[in-house]
């Protein structure tokens, strides 16, 4: 999967506009990044990588860079 | 994981009633932004709820429902045998709230009554209780009573908890009936306990000086029991019906409506189509543990004919506890919901 595709994936995920995510954006700059956010990305990597990550390794996500890391 | 059979005991009946008062989460847009509101209303599935008035209680709810109840299958309040009231909102820190509805439903002195605090889970482990105790002891018809008035102690500025709640109470009626049975799983991990939680009001904050106002109110960790529920309930499931060689032949899948967001991924986790999934969540709210009575009733309180389903009953939660039930059940068992804004006015009633 390249990263643009991951890139996409979270764009969708959290209702971002299309091509507008950078890899270096912190979490905690972006809006949409919020409670239920982290529950999506939690359903995200279940459900598509098959890996079920807890609430504490998302708290330890700081850029996007760190979750697409994650996506594989 | 805690499993078995339960011979010779049927569900007879399944009532529900709701507060008349109706919230719709619109209504706090002003509180929280549109644009959160609507969020949370696509995730959580959550349009309207059922709120109690300030004066209803939780067993108000069932009272009226297991009143119909017994009207509607002809039982004596004497031919009772025991009462299970299931409830995290009883009515008094003491006595249990079982013993005031056996007293409003002028139950006899020989009948069992108590309290049982559980809530999502609330549903089938009260199936399993009554039902143990018709088919393991020499009792012929229990009352199941579960309810809750979630919105009671909940910070309305706290958007976690504030829209999500509604209010309801189920009265399920169990008898002995040979040749019939009901398969049950049941789990708890108590190292989650601090997942759902309202930390004050009893014992445990009695000598700590130090408790806050929102202590009293619930606090909910949402990312850790959806981890929770993704992870240990589809396992749960899927051992407990290779277990009992329980097919795809399931009519239907009736879940404790936690949000939409978790039904639809469970299900999908689970291979089960949605056709399969009722929901009542969007216009009744997260009803804690009489949620799936709830969504029975919702489905199919209006059916008169008697055809059987094969259910697979699960809830999850509080706790942390859940399990699950499988039963064949007559469409024809569940009442139309009952809509009362009644409520128990002490010794004068």
């Amino acid at each position: 999967m390249t990263i643009k595709k991951k890139l996409n994936q979270l764009e969708e995920l959290l209702d971002i506009d299309k091509d507008t995510l950078d890899e270096n954006a912190e979490l905690n700059q972006i809006n949409e990044w919020d409670s239920m956010a982290v529950i999506s990305i939690i359903a995200m990597f279940d459900d598509s990588f098959g890996k079920v990550i807890t609430p504490e390794e998302v708290k330890g996500f700081r850029t996007i860079k760190d979750i697409i890391d994650e996506m594989e | 994981m805690a499993t078995g059979v339960l011979n010779n005991v049927e569900i007879k009946g399944i009532a529900c009633a709701v507060p008349d008062h109706i919230v719709s989460n619109d209504e706090y847009n002003e509180v929280f932004g549109t644009e959160s509101v609507e969020k949370f209303i696509k995730m959580t599935g959550v349009k309207t709820r059922h709120v109690a008035l300030e004066q209803q209680c939780a067993s108000d709810l069932c009272y009226v429902a297991a009143k119909k109840l017994l009207e509607k299958l002809n039982w004596e309040p004497n031919s009772i045998d025991a009462l299970i009231f299931i409830t995290q909102t009883p009515d008094y820190a003491v006595p249990a709230t079982a013993c005031v509805l056996h007293h409003r439903l002028g139950l006899s002195d020989g009948c069992i009554a108590f309290d049982v605090n559980l809530g999502c889970s609330a549903y089938v482990y009260g199936i399993w209780l009554a039902a143990t105790m018709i088919s393991t002891q020499d009792l012929n018809r229990v009352l199941l009573l579960v309810g809750d008035t979630s919105n009671f102690g909940i910070n309305q500025n706290d958007s976690s908890t504030a829209m999500i709640f509604g209010d309801g109470g189920a009265a399920t009626a169990l008898e002995k009936t040979k040749g019939k049975d009901i398969k049950y799983f049941l789990n708890t991990k108590g190292s989650g306990f601090k997942n759902i939680i309202v930390p004050a009001g009893h014992a445990r904050s009695r000598s700590n000086m130090e408790t806050s106002a929102s202590d009293y109110e619930l606090s909910m960790n949402g990312a850790e029991i959806f981890t929770f529920t993704i992870s240990d309930v589809p396992k749960a499931i899927n051992a407990f019906m290779s277990q009992y060689n329980i097919n795809n032949d399931v009519d239907m899948y009736v879940f404790h409506q936690a949000n939409l967001f978790i039904l639809k991924h469970l299900s999908k986790k689970l291979g089960i189509p949605m056709e399969k999934v009722p929901i009542s969540i969007d216009r009744y709210g997260n009803t804690s543990g009489e949620s799936i009575p709830l969504t029975l009733v919702d489905a199919l309180g209006n059916e008169q004919s008697n055809e059987t389903l094969k259910l697979l009953l699960c809830g999850f939660g509080v706790g942390l506890s859940w399990g699950g039930i499988y039963l064949e059940l007559d469409k024809s068992v569940c009442l139309p919901m009952i809509y009362t804004n009644d409520y128990f006015g002490g010794d004068n009633d």
